[in-house]
């Protein structure tokens, strides 16, 4: 109890209490975000007791229960989203978010990593991992049906994952679970499967929540979804028109209960419509009610709905960002003192607030984000000029010094970013000479140019980018994306040890050390983390963003 | 009048090759590169490489442009021995290339390790997996070869343990892996547009014809509509106009045609949406296909789309009815008309409008092939899927079959107008025959 505990903890200690939860359930997500059992245990046994109005099994425990609303959620109505409506057929070959969102109600996942990043099990009734982290055993809920009434047993599962790790399907999850082998899926009995992994793994369950990573039934799935669109959520699909809609009904037979009691969803359609990429069309269709929800909203949608009495704009912080990455193998960028000097000339909170109208929370020159599990809490580096010229003067530049950064003209944010960076370096002596192109011309230089700034995508666990960018192979070559050359051996050995550490707690006094080293030598300057949208009409109820835009409307109902 | 219209229909297919030729020439030298499209920025130049060969894209650009025109299966079926065969796969819009062995059974194969396993298609449309390593050619150097058809559409050569690595085709976050058992060489196959199949669309997999049917549906629904309104109501005011020459009504009427046209259209789609969607709330602000017949069904939100396509219209066409009335007014046979006592309206009916309507005939009928296609910007304003927005995004994204189709629909549209166009003269002014 003297380790300092998960933030969540609490909230789950409070819906213990008020009986939202029940005992078994808040030892397990106590436990997912490493309490230890006993622990755990204690903490449930300061809340007065488990309700026993909770049965065993009761699906709904899956999620925490929507806040209650006087009059509890209704039934019925059709959901309409302005979705983009692309080429599907064998999910596990999705390569857009949208079209995991247009299906993700039809088939399922084995987790969930809800929208505060937690990972909880979901056709999964639990998961264990040994040890050495080296074998997952996976435990299946049992009493899920099929669309068409067939069981959900352990061969869908065995089979769906020989699929993604089949290079004729060519899944992407074949790369990010590089560290199994088909031959590696044992089935143990109908409802237990176990993976041997080639290598420790602490992201297994956060990487069976990969967006291609829908379940398939084995006995009626043949590689393309539409022509079988067998699930066991919530709803079927009756349409799939590429470019122009997917049309989702309700099945009665859902395993997942609804607060009243009966079998979620509320809704009784749902209904993605394509309109294109124009923003005004999207704002147009939602403003005048032709639309519920606009599916991964962008900028564009958000400034111009942000004010609109009728809807509601959920911003959900995330770990994206835009990196300022200095290459390491570089005059002036190998001095570390300049580096420094540069990460000092930025104003983190005024970046944020200009570039990104504040919606985002301020980045503290390390590739790790507040709402990374592991994340290790350091304050936002000051705005400096005066420390920053003295560094830039012991570097041997104390006349100032001239560099050219590369700014995709297409990100306004990374346009605003580098702006405000030029003038706000310029008293330290700075002189930052903007070098402007277009996304593809930015896409080609992105890991040869000395100075730019990188937009870098969400990851649900610090440890996975820090390992995708910032590491040395056993060479001591840089990794593939390892844009800034940035070797550190012991931060290095470091991450490796984090890796292979399961205890969140433990992990973060490692992660402690990790951003220590990379703000004070490392490489880039992260100046905030952004947010992301979720719009939805204000009659749309109970709807949540999610860091990665999944569209997640299982108990999504609409007010009359 | 016949010869004429073969004659027509000639210059209308001669006019298709040298678009298509044009268009596949165009979106080469365009900027951009459909493997990026696809792959995302995070693609190796390998990776870049793979791709464009597994799609046939690595060919030169004529090798590209007889393929879309007369297909690759021929091509193919000489380096594999064997006829080829484009069967339909039941219940499905997919089609599949299968190899016909002499008895008759279809016949494809795929590489496991360094074996050779043939898949043959059973009449009960189950498929039977064999080892078929007699296939193999061996040359001097001691390399097996065999050139077959893949289980992805493809007549391609493998190389016996020479186990060339490729890229999976899966984009997605920078997730990538090497796969050995890539095959030497690719040809994608297809029947080409004389054919009858335009290919597959890159962006989409699919057959490019389903998709652009729909499209073409949409856009025939909305551009009629417009017609409809436009034409006749951009006639008459025309006339009217003109035959007010400096009153106030032709005042008013021209400079508020020239007001409406002048506005560019995505200024005018927005005001609408704002005025009528927005503030009034009296009419849907997007057209929303929420099913397949949903014009239909809710034909109110044609209304704004329409809407904006007449204020555009509406002056241009105005004017130049106005002009040309203007012109024949003055001309010396109405005079004499007028001298020899004839009623008014007799001289309007009778010898001013015919030779009035020549000119926005034409203008009409070319706008006729605007309004299919070119409407790109109201089309996105609305969000309405059309036949502009599928070129436009074709287009963006370099799917070269996607625009070539498109594009040889348009030019057909475009021969096609003109040509009922010049009927029309003939009917306007009986002095116009065509030989």
């Amino acid at each position: 109890m003297e380790r300092k505990q998960h933030k969540w903890i609490p909230e789950l200690q409070e819906q213990l209490r008020q009986g939202k939860m029940s005992r078994r359930e808040f030892l397990r997500y106590a436990t997912l975000l490493g309490m230890s059992l006993t622990a755990a245990e204690a903490l449930a046994a300061c809340a007065p007791k488990a309700t026993p109005t909770s049965p065993p099994a009761t699906p709904t425990a899956t999620s925490v229960p929507p806040t209650p609303t006087p009059a509890g959620p209704q039934r019925g109505g059709t959901l309409r989203i302005r979705g983009n409506v692309g080429r599907i057929d064998h999910p596990a070959r999705y390569s857009w978010v949208a079209n995991s969102n247009t299906t993700r109600h039809v088939a399922e996942y084995l987790t969930l990593t809800d929208e505060n990043n937690i990972t909880r099990p979901y056709l999964l009734e639990r998961w264990e991992a040994s040890d050495d982290l080296k074998t997952w055993t996976l435990y299946l809920r049992k009493g899920i049906k099929w669309n068409n009434g067939d069981d959900f047993v352990a061969d869908d599962v065995v089979f769906t994952m020989k699929d993604w790790l089949d290079p004729d399907v060519g899944s992407s999850i074949l790369g990010l679970m590089s560290y199994l082998q088909p031959t590696n899926i044992e089935k143990v009995d109908d409802y237990t499967v176990r993976l041997h992994l080639d290598s420790p793994q602490i992201a297994v369950p956060e990487h069976l929540f990969h967006y291609p990573a829908q379940i398939m039934n084995h006995r009626t799935f043949e590689g393309d979804f539409i022509k079988a669109p067998v699930g066991t959520g919530p709803f079927t699909l009756e349409e799939y028109s590429e470019g122009e809609r997917v049309v989702l009904k309700r099945r009665a037979d859902y395993w997942q209960m609804g607060a009243d009691g009966q079998p979620l969803p509320y809704l009784d359609e749902i209904i993605y419509v394509d309109l294109g990429g124009e923003a005004s069309a999207h704002i147009a269709a939602i403003q005048t009610g032709e639309v519920d929800v606009i599916s991964e909203p962008d900028t564009e949608h958000f400034l111009a709905l942000k004010d609109d009495p009728n809807l509601q704009v959920v911003g959900t912080p995330t770990a994206m960002t835009r990196v300022l990455r200095m290459r390491v193998d570089k005059e002036p960028w190998t001095d570390n003192r300049v580096r420094m000097a540069l990460k000092l000339c930025q104003d983190h909170e005024k970046i944020l607030k200009l570039a990104h109208f504040g919606e985002g929370l301020p980045g503290a020159d390390f590739h790790v984000a507040p709402i990374h599990p592991e994340y290790c809490e350091r304050a936002v580096p000051k705005y400096d000029p005066e420390r920053a010229k003295a560094l830039l003067a012991e570097a041997g530049y104390s006349e100032g010094l001239t560099v050219e950064c590369a700014v995709c003209s297409d990100w306004a944010d990374v346009v605003a970013y580098a702006e405000i960076l030029k003038e706000d370096a310029a008293p330290a002596g700075f002189n930052i000479v903007l070098n402007t192109m277009p996304t593809s011309a930015y896409w080609d230089i992105w890991t040869e140019c000395d100075l730019g700034i990188t937009p870098w995508t969400h990851r649900p666990l610090g440890t996975m980018v820090l390992t995708l960018a910032y590491i040395c192979d056993d060479e001591g070559k840089p990794v593939p994306w390892n844009e800034t050359r940035w070797c550190d051996e012991e931060f290095t050995n470091l991450l490796k040890e984090a890796e292979g550490t399961l205890d969140v707690e433990e992990r973060r006094k490692i992660m402690c050390k990790l951003e220590e080293i990379q703000y004070e030598r490392g490489s880039v300057g992260i100046p905030y983390w952004r947010n992301v949208w979720s719009i939805a009409h204000k009659k749309v109820q109970d709807f949540k963003g999610h860091p990665t835009q999944y569209d997640l409307f299982n108990e999504v109902w609409l007010k009359a | 009048m016949v010869k004429f219209i073969i004659r027509r229909l000639g210059f209308m297919l001669l006019t298709m090759f040298i678009v298509s030729i044009a268009i596949f020439a165009i979106s080469e030298i365009a900027p951009g590169n459909i493997a990026r499209n696809i792959l995302g920025p995070f693609a190796t130049p390998e990776q870049e490489a793979s791709f464009l060969a597994q799609l046939g894209l690595d060919q030169p650009l004529h090798i590209r442009y007889i393929t879309w025109l007369v297909g690759s299966d021929w091509r193919a079926e000489r380096l594999i021995g064997m006829p080829l065969r484009r069967i339909k796969k039941p219940d499905t819009e997919f089609y599949e290339w299968w190899a016909v062995e002499p008895d008759g059974t279809l016949v494809r194969w795929k590489l496991d390790g360094e074996d050779l396993i043939a898949l043959r298609l059973q009449p009960d449309g189950t498929v039977q997996e064999s080892l078929d390593n007699e296939r193999w050619q061996t040359d001097e150097a001691g390399i097996s070869t065999f050139w077959g058809v893949d289980t992805h559409n493809r007549a391609v050569m493998w190389e016996k343990g020479g186990g060339q690595t490729y890229w999976m085709r899966a984009k997605a976050a920078g997730w990538w892996v090497e796969q050995p058992g890539g095959a030497r060489e690719y040809i994608p196959l297809q029947k080409g547009l004389l054919r009858g199949d335009p290919g597959e669309s890159v962006k989409t997999g699919r057959p490019v014809g389903d998709a652009l049917l729909r499209r073409l549906q949409n856009s025939i629904l909305l551009a009629a509509i417009a017609f409809v309104i436009v034409m006749p109501l951009a006639l008459v005011l025309g006339l009217l106009a003109g035959l007010n020459e400096g009153k106030a009504l032709d005042r008013i009427l021209s400079v508020g045609g020239l007001a409406t046209t002048a506005t560019p259209n995505f200024a005018t789609g927005i005001f609408l949406i704002l005025i009528f969607a927005v503030w009034l709330k009296w009419l849907p602000g997007a057209t929303v296909f929420a099913s397949e017949r949903a014009a239909f069904e809710n034909p109110k939100m044609l209304i704004l789309p329409v809407m904006t396509l007449t204020l555009i219209e509406l002056g241009y066409v105005l004017r130049i009815t106005r002009a040309s009335m203007v012109e024949v007014m003055n001309a010396s046979y109405i005079r004499t008309a007028f001298l020899k006592g004839l009623p008014y309206w007799r001289i309007v009916f009778k010898h001013a409008i015919r030779n009035a309507l020549m000119a926005p005939i034409t203008v009409i009928m070319l706008h006729v092939n605007w309004l299919m296609g070119g409407i790109v910007v109201v089309e996105a304003i609305f969000g309405f899927p059309g036949l502009g927005r599928y070129l436009l995004d074709a287009a963006l994204y370099k799917d070269v079959f996607a625009i070539e189709a498109g594009a040889m629909v348009m030019v057909m549209l475009a021969v096609g107008t003109q040509l009922v166009a010049d009927i029309i003269y003939t009917f306007l002014n009986p002095r116009i025959r065509y030989a």
